[in-house]
């Protein structure tokens, strides 16, 4: 291509950069490493605290908008059984830890299903009440972010028509409105909704766009558009749920090293909002899961490239796996297992658990052989619970080799493995167990049946 | 800074190429819808090159990409490099969205390549087709049902490099789907059943927002097949509707 800027010949200077006048460094690798290296060296939550004066929490325009009839907050309400906890910057984050409406993973549930159904099982053993229902769409942020087909409008219009469904929802079994509180499973609709809440919160143009379409859909409550009060992650209901399911706990894994792969999505999307405890890791990293696992007695172990992201790259995972596959193995697994001597990686979010399971395999082809167990959190802690490894963890979706770390947890994998083979033929049969009432899932539409007149409620 | 501005209309061309010369209204038109874009003042605040967004960049391990040049092209307004940028660079970035977090001035390298991403589907730019046709069954399957993936789009033959160890338990793949305990996800070509209020609904946000036009302009065959699952479904529904209100009336 031809530029058309012109530099001064021979000119030096402080303005050598990027754009139509930027030249190579032409760097060796170890002068690279050396200039790059503290980059890398320097990430903790001291980093991020430097936007903290710049920073204004949307939740202030959020009660403002609501004081002058522009919205309607969906609050985290007593019923909910809000936990506080601390996030970046100290601010307090309302956690809902009861009557929860299950935000599905597209990802997790074609491809893990074992993910999402370890934290139904975990809150069926804490007495939890939810709903896991059928009207809701993912938030096709992994599409956005993957092909740039769609825009702020399109994900802004999903995410209030899901979080609307999640606030009407209990009307269809003759509870109030408002009765359950979306639960997302997904890291990137985590970030995403998150991040467009911001968007929304701040331009009246956006609000007035998604308002026309959803009032076309009849999602508005009393002519107004409805946003959540928090948006919350599971891997937060675990935090604050923490103790309640160490109390529960059967299995000793004090022997266990694990090494922790926080999401992107879940930490660098909207950074202000994410959990940080003084009691893990000093508060100097997303408190989530480590401090979970800590709870349970595992030892987390600390590996240098912990801050990288896991390679899945939304597009690359489906178009350009080399890029993948590569990064998961040179910068995630092969760091695990050779400088934390892993012997299970634990994740928390879709997108990282697939390819950091699934990219293991293909190693073998440059002699880079590393067979390291990635997981869930919720599945990880539903074992220490005692859930079934293959009908409630359902591991046998995942590629990477988990039987060794489930012998040194002590659980009889092969007889686990048995018991789940003969358990088909029941489900060939049609004597199938599942967690709740398959009735309750559909509250609409073909299979919807409504509850009797007395329980209808207002 | 406005280094285009000196030329009156300098067209952008490769000397060594055939492809047309992209005249300089394009590249200014291209640039324009870019700024305008509702985000795109959230996402730039000015860079001083610290380059602590390339240096923790994934992509920038791999590719010829640097999250610092995208933004330093942006800022420096340099029209005829962000044209050449989004051409390919801009689809090698990871979405990761590290360079936002580590960045002091708050830039978000990632959300502006975002940014570009949509521009360069507007403008139907070259390499979008061919960045995109792996993407499209995909596509498919997240505008059709709001489900980006379904289990029987996991198969050896389509992740071969996955091993020969995707499900660790041979049995057929509808079986296994009804062994998880979760009722919703007795399913194979949605990763959970979706009420088909939602699907109906999901396509009216999909024409509202100019995401069907977007899809259109990327592949048409594809955008066919979409309007007519949508034709089919809003049909199903509206059979439904019309049943239901006699049941209520009875």
């Amino acid at each position: 291509m031809t530029t058309t800027s012109n530099p001064v010949p021979g000119a030096k200077g402080a303005y050598n950069g990027f754009g139509a006048d930027w030249t190579p460094t032409k760097l060796t690798d170890t002068e690279a490493k050396r200039a790059t290296g503290w980059v890398e060296a320097k990430i903790d939550k001291r980093f991020l605290l430097t936007g903290r004066d710049r920073k204004d929490d949307v939740r202030d325009i959020m009660w403002q908008l609501e004081k002058d009839g522009e919205i309607k907050v969906h609050r985290v309400a007593d019923h909910n059984e809000p936990v506080i906890a601390k996030t970046l910057y100290g601010w307090d984050k309302k956690i809902p830890t009861n009557n929860l409406w299950h935000h599905k993973s597209c990802g997790q549930c074609g491809n893990i299903p074992g993910y999402p159904s370890s934290v139904l099982w975990i809150q069926n053993q804490l007495g939890i009440q939810y709903l896991d229902e059928t009207d809701q769409t993912s938030c096709t942020a992994w599409n956005y972010h993957g092909s740039g087909i769609g825009n702020v409008v399109s994900l802004a219009a999903v995410f209030l028509r899901n979080f609307h469904q999640a606030y009407v929802s209990a009307k269809a079994h003759g509870l109030p409105e408002g009765t359950y509180y979306p639960l997302v499973h997904c890291g990137t609709s985590f970030g995403n909704y998150k991040e467009i809440r911001g968007f929304l919160l701040h331009s009246a143009e956006l609000r007035d766009e998604v308002k026309k379409i959803l009032a076309k859909l009849g999602r508005l409550v009393d002519g107004k558009l409805l946003i959540p009060e928090e948006v919350v992650h599971y891997s937060e209901w675990l935090h604050v749920m923490r103790q309640r399911i160490a109390d529960r706990q059967t299995i000793d894994v004090s022997n266990i090293r694990a090494t922790v792969h926080p999401a992107c999505h879940v930490y660098k999307m909207v950074p202000e909002d994410v959990i940080y405890d003084d009691t893990v890791l000093d508060g100097n990293r997303v408190a989530v899961t480590t401090g979970l696992l800590q709870t349970l007695g595992t030892q987390v172990i600390d590996y240098s490239t912990w801050y990288d992201c896991c390679g899945f790259g939304f597009r690359h995972i489906i178009g350009e796996r080399e890029f993948t596959r590569s990064f998961a193995i040179d910068r995630k697994i092969k760091v695990a297992v050779e400088e934390a001597r892993s012997d299970v990686m634990i994740g928390h979010d879709t997108g990282c658990i697939t390819t950091l399971d699934k990219n293991q395999w293909i190693g073998k082809a440059v002699d880079k052989v590393y067979a390291l167990p990635v997981m869930a959190d919720c599945q990880f802690a539903a074992l220490t619970m005692g859930a079934h490894p293959y009908k409630l963890a359902q591991l046998h979706w995942h590629a990477s080799p988990f039987e060794g770390l489930l012998e040194k947890m002590g659980i009889d994998w092969e007889k686990a493995k048995a018991e789940f083979v003969s358990y088909l033929d029941e489900v060939k049969a049609g004597r199938i167990e599942t967690l709740y009432d398959p009735k309750r899932a559909i509250t609409s539409g073909p299979g919807y049946v409504k509850p009797p007149k007395a329980l209808q409620g207002a | 800074m406005t280094a285009h501005a000196k030329l009156p209309n300098p067209p952008i061309s490769d000397p060594v190429s055939d492809l047309p010369v992209v005249p300089y209204e394009k590249l200014e038109e291209i640039f324009e819808d870019i700024r305008k874009h509702p985000v795109y003042d959230h996402e730039i605040h000015g860079c001083l090159n610290c380059g602590i967004c390339t240096a923790t960049c994934p992509s920038a391990q791999y590719y010829d990409y640097s999250p610092r040049e995208i933004v330093q092209l942006l800022w420096t307004e340099n029209l005829e490099g962000i044209y050449d940028a989004m051409q390919e660079k801009i689809w090698a970035c990871a979405q990761c969205y590290t360079c936002a977090a580590r960045c002091p001035f708050e830039n978000s390298p990632g959300g502006l390549v975002m940014i570009m991403r949509e521009v360069a589907i507007k403008h139907e730019l070259p390499s979008v087709k061919e960045v995109l046709r792996p993407f499209s069954r995909v596509l498919l399957k997240v505008v059709s049902t709001g489900n980006q993936l379904a289990p029987n789009m996991i198969t050896k033959e389509a992740f071969p490099d996955w091993g020969p160890n995707v499900a660790k338990v041979d049995a057929p793949l509808m079986l296994l789907r009804k062994a998880i305990p979760m009722p919703t996800m007795h399913t194979l070509d949605t990763a959970w059943e979706v009420n088909l209020k939602t699907s109906v609904e999901l396509y009216t946000i999909w024409e509202a927002t100019g995401v069907l036009k977007q899809l259109e302009s990327v592949d048409e065959n594809l955008f066919d097949v979409v309007s007519d699952v949508m034709e089919e479904k809003r049909d199903e529904w509206e059979e439904w509707l019309e049943d239901n209100e006699d049941e209520d009336d009875d």
